[in-house]
């Protein structure tokens, strides 16, 4: 008895928390369609009384929305390229080859992790100043071109795979890049979508770097583009700012979406180190 | 070193480079030059560095706002560690082991606001938690009682920007917490029911030790992430204020630097707050000295 | 020559050495079998073969050649691994013909090959497929194809058949000679499973702790054991081998005596120690209700069904030790007092110290030298 009534207490704590995690995407969407007036009016009203697009209009024209969506792209895109190149030659390095510092070159890698971006901030905006890639989208992108958490996952699945296979191929005397193409990516494939697109997703949603960097609106980024609509006390333009949210977040949440199993799995595996 | 050696290392570190280079050029050269410029007085622009020696040092520590900062700062952490670290914990625990039913939709439910911006997230508390006419304000004045203002008062607006970061990194500590956690041998568990012990003493005594690996390091990720995270409600909600009372090291540096233009206290505060993740980190490998128990 | 040389082959891992020492010579077309318990270094001599492993020191010579510095993919050598390590994103023809293809071999040769050992594996039909859809004993067809296509000089098995039952496990040990009698490569094979080996093999190394006890064909495994470990090793339940004093012409076991006959008289005063060990197989032991002429007296401590037949526990009187007989009629019961009686043809002595057998009289070289007939059956 006792523990049935402590087993629905632990059900009602989760379903509190599922309706937290869930309610301001709600809010997002259904504010994104009211109109300002509504919005204060009928808080609870999920589904807007009288749908407007309104807010979405006032975006396309009062911004540059689609070279702002086009930018956030491509500096995503880059840097996921980029940063999914990089860590999987690295994580094939510190996985398949043996060679003199590899023990301490791999525990600098991770140390990174632990380097606040206040560090690297002055002296890596001095440097994209210098080399006029400044209110540039290249800029943004320029900094982040690896990543240490892609070579951690990535070398993690790696190991997962049976030496064996390697050595059945090395026996075969089928070159490391050979191997890796045909080998190794195809049964890392599902960590290294996922890392990818956790690449994209941050990449999309990052605020910190863009906003030292970037200047003109013709060159923001879709974070950037947000924070103008912004103001503790809620403001005159905030069912419009919620249309921005609304644009902001649905590329990354249908990935998520359809990718979520793997993404999942791969970060479950974050935790376990080796 | 024969031929086949050789080729290996070069080969190795071939495949590294790329990985290196990035990592050299933006992270490894500008932490020795925010170190340089820690012992500097300069604002950017101006064409001489003033050596000053430890000033910079000196006087973050003699203004008492570093002393409210770096009370902020730990305020921060103990609200976040609750949030992300303890509570992530014992529903892991709810979840592996007493409810046993629909992880894989919890997982999926609470990672999801994990791809959603911090900027977005920040727009949607300041609208759901506006003390006037805010869905929360709403229901409080039914139930007869008031929110604060609290974008305006000490102590509160740090507890919103934590709620904030925590909707978003939530989902992320727990899935790795649960994947710990769900990693202690069920026959350990069964062996203790058998003896009736308490479901708490279980967790304290058996899951919480034998999952203490993923813990240490979601502990050590939730303080160095977590203060990061928390940078962008402050940026976009308070800018630090009310009289710094919502700022940390990690705000206080770009603050330093990017409004007040002073350079050498930024990169003094940067280093400091650095010097606070090594210590960290010293005492993860410490305590993995001591023998933490690590699961395969 | 395509034979394989070990010259005083060391290898170790820090302080932690895997291979003492090693000298023995792989014959060009033969079949070895590198057998031992885990951990005694079998597999990391067969990955120096392959390549994989580097020597510490010592010399490994292929073809007549020092191969300690040849990259595995040149030394002509194929393997089939322990769990197979096919790549299960590829089809069973794909697996096969992978190596082949990166060679640029070309196409017709490709297809001429994959079509023979298909055929003769029995594979047909399966091509398509992936391995995980395969069953336990088409997958190791598979890894046996993937090394046979290649054709190579060298033919390295480690631990090929662990992974299957019983029956498919007699069934994979005659293809594998089969095979073996096509191609005639020089075959070395890594296995902890004694029936393995002397089935497959034409001479078994024994290995422990890094050394090789033994190198020879399998009768003289199993008749003429080198040392107590592969005497013990070898045979199931394992021989009987009991401490004993030698004194002019007289094995003394516990308070009672065996007079030893002359041909083995010669070997022990030849050895010239008296701390010996006597080992007998269970096979080997005779019992009997009356005393018979060299009997030893002793009492049935316990006796177990085999099925087939059983083992005789018997405490040697006054000793400590038990000796277990097998037994097929007229079984003694339990606290029965038995004679224990073994021909002098069927005993084995061995230096208590050393543990090296001291050797055979020459009498018993003209017996020839066989294996039970049961013992491939168990």
């Amino acid at each position: 008895m006792k523990t049935k009534d402590l087993q629905l207490g632990w059900h009602t704590l989760l379903a509190v928390i599922v309706f937290l995690m869930l309610i301001p995407i709600v809010f997002a969407i259904s504010n994104s369609f009211k109109t300002l007036q509504d919005a204060y009016n009928t808080v609870f009203q999920v589904i807007p009384l009288s749908p407007t697009v309104q807010n979405y209009i006032h975006v396309f024209q009062k911004l540059p929305f689609v070279r702002i969506t086009i930018n956030t792209f491509l500096i995503a895109a880059t840097v996921t390229l980029f940063k999914t190149l990089t860590s999987v030659f690295a994580a094939y390095s510190f996985v398949y080859f043996d060679f003199k510092g590899k023990g301490i070159l791999y525990f600098v890698m991770l140390s990174t992790m632990f380097i606040p971006f206040t560090v690297t901030m002055i002296p890596n905006y001095l440097m994209i100043s210098k080399i006029g890639l400044r209110d540039n989208i290249w800029g943004v992108a320029l900094p982040q071109l690896a990543d240490v958490l892609g070579i951690f996952l990535l070398r993690q699945s790696m190991r997962g795979i049976p030496k064996a296979l390697i050595e059945a191929a090395r026996l075969d005397n089928i070159k490391h890049l050979k191997i890796m193409r045909d080998i190794i990516i195809p049964l890392v494939r599902p960590s290294i979508i996922s890392t990818g697109i956790i690449f994209f997703i941050n990449s999309w949603n990052e605020y910190v770097w863009p906003v030292l960097i970037l200047k003109s609106k013709e060159n923001y980024t879709l974070s950037l583009a947000l924070q103008m609509y912004i103001s503790a006390e809620g403001g005159t333009e905030f069912t419009i700012a919620m249309a921005v949210s609304v644009m902001t977040m649905i590329i990354p949440l249908v990935l998520y979406i359809i990718f979520q199993r793997y993404i999942i799995n791969t970060f479950a595996m974050s935790g376990i180190k080796g | 070193m024969n031929f086949e050696d050789k080729k290996q290392s070069i080969l190795g570190y071939a495949f590294l480079l790329p990985s290196l280079l990035v990592f050299a050029v933006f992270m490894f050269y500008p932490l020795f030059y925010t170190f340089y410029l820690s012992f500097f007085d300069w604002n950017m622009v101006k064409p001489v560095k003033e050596f000053v020696g430890l000033a910079n040092y000196i006087a973050v520590l003699k203004d008492p706002v570093t002393w409210k900062i770096f009370g902020n700062t730990v305020l921060y952490l103990v609200i976040l560690l609750g949030f992300n670290f303890v509570m992530p914990y014992i529903l892991s625990f709810i979840l592996s082991n007493i409810i046993k039913k629909g992880q894989g939709f919890y997982k999926a439910v609470f990672f999801l606001p994990s791809v959603i911006s911090l900027v977005v997230g920040s727009i949607l508390y300041i609208w759901i938690l506006n003390p006037i006419s805010g869905p929360v304000a709403i229901i409080a004045k039914f139930l007869g009682l008031s929110i604060p203002f609290w974008s305006k008062t000490e102590g509160w607006v740090i507890a919103v920007l934590c709620i904030i970061t925590t909707w978003k990194t939530f989902g992320y500590n727990f899935i790795i917490i649960l994947a710990g956690v769900s990693g202690v041998s069920t026959e350990v568990i069964e062996a203790a029911r058998l003896d009736n012990v308490p479901m708490w003493k279980i967790f304290k005594d058996i899951v919480v030790p034998m999952s203490s690996a993923t813990g240490i390091y979601v502990f050590i990720t939730t303080i160095v992430q977590g203060l990061q995270y928390v940078f962008t409600p402050i940026k976009v909600v308070t800018q630090g204020g009310p009289n710094y009372a919502s700022s940390n090291m990690i705000y206080m540096s770009y603050h330093e630097a990017f409004t007040l233009y002073r350079t050498g206290t930024s990169a003094a505060v940067s280093v400091m707050t650095m010097l606070l993740f090594i210590i960290l980190l010293i005492l993860e490998f410490k305590f993995v000295e001591k023998g933490v128990y690590y699961e395969n | 020559m395509k034979n394989i040389v070990f010259e005083n082959v060391v290898k170790a891992y820090d302080k932690n050495v895997i291979v003492k020492n090693l000298n023995m010579e792989i014959k060009e077309g033969e079949r070895l079998i590198l057998l031992g318990p885990s951990g005694c270094g079998k597999s990391t001599t067969l990955r120096m073969i392959a390549g994989f492993e580097k020597l510490t020191s010592g010399k490994l010579h292929m073809n007549g050649k020092v191969v300690n510095d040849v990259p595995c993919g040149d030394r002509g050598v194929s393997m089939v691994f322990q769990n197979y390590a096919l790549f299960p994103h590829m089809t069973v023809r794909d697996n096969i013909i992978y190596g082949l293809k990166a060679h640029k071999m070309n196409s017709k040769e490709i297809e001429v090959r994959l079509e023979e050992v298909l055929a003769m594996l029995e594979l047909k039909g399966l091509e398509d497929r992936k391995p995980k859809d395969l069953s336990g004993g088409q997958r190791q067809r598979v890894a046996l194809a993937r090394a046979v296509v290649k054709r190579s000089d060298y033919f390295l098995l480690d631990e090929p058949l662990s992974n299957l039952d019983a029956q498919l496990r007699l069934r994979a040990r005659k293809e594998l000679v089969k095979i073996h009698e096509i191609y005639n490569q020089t075959l070395v094979y890594v296995t902890h499973d004694q029936i393995e080996a002397m089935t497959v093999g034409q001479r078994v190394a024994i290995m422990y702790k890094g050394k090789m006890e033994m190198l020879d064909v399998p009768s003289n495994v199993y008749n003429r054991p080198a040392s107590i470990f592969c005497a013990r090793f070898i045979g199931s339940p394992s021989m009987n081998i009991v401490d004993v004093d030698y004194n002019a012409g007289v094995l003394k076991l516990g308070n009672q005596e065996i007079q030893l006959p002359d041909m083995w008289n010669k070997i022990v005063n030849k050895h010239g120690k008296d701390k010996l060990c006597i080992g007998v197989r269970p096979e080997h032991v005779v019992l009997s209700r009356e005393k018979q002429a060299h009997s030893i007296e002793g009492l049935v401590k316990y006796v177990e069904d085999y099925g087939n037949n059983y083992g005789v526990y018997v405490q040697v009187r006054g000793d400590k030790n038990e000796l277990i007989a097998i037994a097929g009629e007229n079984i003694p019961a339990q606290g029965e007092t038995v004679y224990i009686n073994v021909g002098f043809d069927k005993i084995h002595l061995f230096d208590r110290e050393t543990e090296k057998s001291l050797g055979y009289p020459v009498e018993l070289y003209n017996v020839k030298a066989e294996l039970p007939d049961n013992f491939a059956s168990e």
